[in-house]
């Protein structure tokens, strides 16, 4: 790890850490949540940007994650860790089959499915509220009790970081370079040997237990769980979170969801304008900054003053996006390969 | 010893077309045999039915005397079945390497470091080892047809299906392609080569093999076929 | 309870032919544009308040409102067409795919949160195009609903002679067929991308101003209209404007079924909503590229 990454992860980590204690109780609030839309945004970026699997049903798995924690909790009283755990469980089983039934789909048609799906269960949600407290709410055991939301921001920050850890560590391995090769070219990929099956199912496997870890963990903070959770508005801030930060890369969508769930606090008094801002914000980028604006600005930041890379398998970018700069191919060697 | 892979009265539709019909055909272990045949004689989706990328409405396929008719493309690539497509097939925005790394590590019992020395080797092979950090997207077009042929060669295939491999081709380009293509086949691997360059495939092949209208209606050395008349009739579109 | 049944039944169909309009709308964009639209259900939703503002602000009879409705659709979706698809048609565009899926779902986020803004989360109920109810033996349907009924017969009708009858609506067919075919005997490709989507979102438009008196309006009154247009164009034929027309009728009528027979009176509405969902998903299932007609073709 050269020094500047070094120093950066440093200072990072060290205001990551103080940041309670810099703060006042309705930030740090924020805080919360923004650990929380980072752990969604960063594995709705593992799926779609990453694997090239547009699926715009990810907050399904959010909702599930934390209906099922909440719920087996309230009846059956077990602890809460073992409560997420099963909203997990919950979410990698139904996520593989959603993975397996939209295996001959591609493109809009996955998305348009995992939209209907998500809609679908946040209906049932809603439907049957004797079970699930429907549109009113589902009370739902907090995780501390306590008057500060410390240990909250804490629990966060590592569940952050362990997901954070593993998502790329995956994309580090050989696996993520599956996930990019069937996201370039699904047919050249099988032809390669890439049982494609399996890790169209393992990668929403995966970032479907992502989110049901980030769901539980979001059930048990804010004490009643709606089925809003679930909405497609809700996707579309993810959705934003993620391109605006830069959808191939996990470490950069999470930076997108972290900036933008602070944006969307600081610009409080701007009420509903903000959903109007977030939404121009998310077509401008898509428009003309197609990989994100952190990509934009590091770009710029590296016109002015070039840092050195870290380099992943084969060489990636900084922010392991697998797209390096192309230089202009040197010449062919004698025989004529045109 | 039985053929390394045979078609046993395959056929294969789409709606209502028949592209392929009970074809039989056998590649023995160490052969160089071209495929040639008028346009939509089932050439390529013969090609796609023995590299699983469709399945058979009838008929099956043995791969080196077993079964191998059900099985998905990902597993005869596993199985050493090599093929690369009519329209390069690339991961654009992979670099060289990667692209060449995706089957040397999806082999199992791969590691890293000694696929990646293998991929190094085809790649100086092929003649593009100063262009592994490049993404497969800036490549030209002689180049891109390469890389695919050196991702084939990653998986170790004992039987090769080349789609079309001279399409388009400079002729500088397709005579080092010949000169490859029997290098590999020196060193005891098994070619099947669709093309419509039939000159090309003469000075290659041993075995020349033609369909039409999804049937195969020659099979035999280049003069037996170059003679035929069943061949020049479907070529004339009787 | 034969005659609730048969009442069902109509309204059913009524909000068939909407259902219709919509998908036609749709069909209209798919086939020319070649991408899956996620926001066509908030032109709809934008038609509907431009019905409702044409009428309070500017005093337009409610019947003329409609067209008003349906000509600001057509602005607003050629202006959404020439500022966010054009990438769609540029070649250096990489994965155009990819492109449509974002940039319409952006779209439709961003409306959705414009309509919110502007005409606020309460629902908003433009006043009737007739008052009164219509009455047939033991059968009754509103005047707003039959009034529904005709006009969006009338603008599948108009759409139907565009399409076969018109120099446009002719060049627009060819256009859909083969865009390179199209392109060589001299059909100037853009300006016929403009025209399709803002046709499209003219047809969506004028049926939310239609369902105005109905269903009332609200910001995310287009969610469901989004994936149901799409449930019914899958299955009418992907390119076929005949087969969403059928495919609208047939789901407007088992929805209405549905609702009418669901054992749960408590939940049949809820549940009606995640009827035409369930039926996308069902398609979807079966052919993943759509059930007749052409087969989705992809932009590169």
């Amino acid at each position: 790890m050269s020094r500047w990454n070094s120093a950066c992860a440093f200072v990072l980590a060290v205001l990551a850490l103080a940041f309670p204690f810099m703060v006042n109780a309705y930030w740090l609030s924020v805080g919360v949540l923004a650990m929380f839309y980072a752990i969604v945004t960063a594995s709705w970026a593992l799926l779609a940007g990453y694997a090239g699997q547009f699926s715009f049903g990810h907050m399904a798995f959010v909702s599930l994650g934390a209906y099922t924690s909440g719920l087996l909790v309230k009846w059956f009283d077990i602890p809460i860790p073992l409560g997420m755990m099963a909203g997990v469980l919950m979410c990698a089983l139904v996520g593989s089959f959603i993975g397996f039934v939209c295996l001959r789909m591609r493109g809009p048609y996955l998305a348009l499915f995992t939209v209907a799906f998500s809609e679908v269960l946040r209906i049932v949600i809603v439907s049957e509220n004797e079970v699930t407290g429907g549109s009113g709410g589902l009370e739902v055991t907090p995780l501390f009790h306590g008057r500060t939301d410390t240990p909250f921001y804490y629990l966060g920050l590592a569940l952050l970081i362990g997901s954070l850890a593993i998502m790329q560590f995956l994309v580090t391995s050989r696996w993520g370079l599956f996930f990019r090769a069937i996201r370039e070219n699904e047919d050249a990929a099988a032809a390669s040997g890439v049982k494609v099956v399996r890790f169209r199912i393992l990668a929403f496997a995966i970032t479907s237990s992502f989110a049901g870890l980030a769901g539980g963990f979001y059930g048990h903070y804010i004490g009643i769980l709606t089925p809003d959770i679930g909405s497609v508005d809700q996707m579309g801030l993810v959705v934003a979170m993620a391109v605006i930060g830069g959808a191939e890369s996990i470490v950069a969508a999470m930076i997108g969801a972290l900036g933008l769930e602070f944006l969307v606090e600081a610009l409080r008094s701007y009420g509903q304008w903000r959903l109007v801002l977030f939404g121009a914000l998310l077509l401008l980028t898509i428009r003309f900054a197609r990989n994100g604006l952190l990509a934009l600005a590091w770009q710029q930041f590296n016109a002015i003053l070039p840092l050195p890379v870290r380099e992943g398998v084969g060489g990636r970018g900084r922010f392991g996006t697998g797209t390096t700069p192309s230089p202009q191919p040197p010449p062919a060697r004698g025989g004529g390969v045109s | 010893m039985p053929p390394l892979i045979e078609a046993c009265d395959l056929t294969k539709r789409f709606g209502g077309i028949v592209a392929v019909s009970n074809l039989n055909f056998a590649v023995q272990q160490g052969e160089l045999v071209g495929l040639i045949g008028p346009n939509g004689s089932g050439k390529t989706t013969t090609i796609n039915l023995l590299t699983g990328h469709l399945t058979p409405a009838s008929g099956h396929i043995d791969l080196r005397g077993k079964r191998a008719d059900g099985l998905a493309a990902s597993d005869f690539a596993a199985l050493r079945v090599g093929r690369t497509f009519q329209i390069t097939q690339l991961f654009s925005r992979m670099t060289v390497l990667e692209n060449m790394l995706v089957p040397g590590l999806a082999r199992p019992h791969s590691h890293k470091a000694a696929a990646t020395r293998e991929a190094r080797q085809h790649l100086e092979f092929l003649g593009l080892a100063a262009l592994e950090s490049l993404q497969a997207k800036n490549l030209s077009g002689g180049q891109q047809k390469l890389l695919e042929l050196g991702r084939a060669l990653m998986l170790d295939p004992d039987i090769l299906f080349l789609d079309e491999p001279f399409a388009g081709v400079n002729p500088f380009l397709r005579d080092e392609i010949i000169v490859l293509v029997r290098k590999l086949h020196t060193d005891g691997r098994t070619f099947v080569i669709v093309d419509h360059d039939i000159e090309a495939l003469q000075r290659l092949v041993h075995r020349m093999v033609v369909m039409s209208r999804g049937e195969q209606i020659a099979d035999g050395t280049v003069a037996e076929v170059r003679d035929n008349q069943e061949v020049l009739r479907a070529y004339a579109g009787v | 309870m034969t005659d609730y049944l048969l009442i069902q039944a109509l309204n059913g169909l009524v909000i068939g032919v909407i259902y219709a309009v919509i998908a036609a709308g749709l069909t209209v964009i798919f086939s020319i544009l070649k991408i899956v639209n996620f926001a066509h259900g908030e032109v709809y939703m934008m038609g509907g308040y431009f019905g409702y503002f044409a009428i309070s602000l500017a005093g337009i009879p409610p019947l003329l409102a409609v067209l008003v409705a349906m000509a600001l659709s057509f602005v607003l979706s050629v202006l959404v067409e020439r500022t966010l698809l054009t990438p769609l048609y540029s070649p250096t565009t990489e994965r155009k795919g990819d492109y449509g899926i974002l940039i319409t779902f952006g779209i439709s986020i961003f409306l959705r949160a414009l309509a919110l803004i502007i005409y606020g989360p309460y629902p908003l109920r433009p006043p009737s195009f007739w008052p009164g109810v219509f009455v047939v033996g033991s059968l009754i349907m509103t005047w707003d609903r039959v009034f529904a009924g005709g006009a969006g017969v009338a603008m599948l009708i108009g759409l139907v002679l565009f399409m076969n009858r018109t120099a446009w609506g002719e060049a627009l067919n060819a256009v859909s067929q083969s865009r390179e075919s199209a392109a060589i005997v001299g059909i100037n490709d853009q300006r016929f991308y403009m025209l399709a989507f803002g046709l499209g979102g003219a047809l969506a438009g004028g049926a939310g101003a239609l369902v105005g008196p109905i269903y009332s309006l609200s910001p995310s009154m287009g969610l469901l209209p989004d994936t149901q247009a799409f449930a019914i164009v899958i299955l009418g034929g992907m390119g076929s404007v005949a087969g969403s027309i059928i495919a609208g009728l047939m789901i407007g009528v088992s929805e209405s079924m549905f609702v009418a027979l669901f054992p749960d009176p408590s939940r049949s509405l809820t549940y009606a909503q995640a009827f035409s969902l369930l039926i996308l998903m069902l398609v979807l299932l079966i052919r993943p590229t759509g059930l007749f007609g052409r087969a989705h073709v992809a932009m590169e």
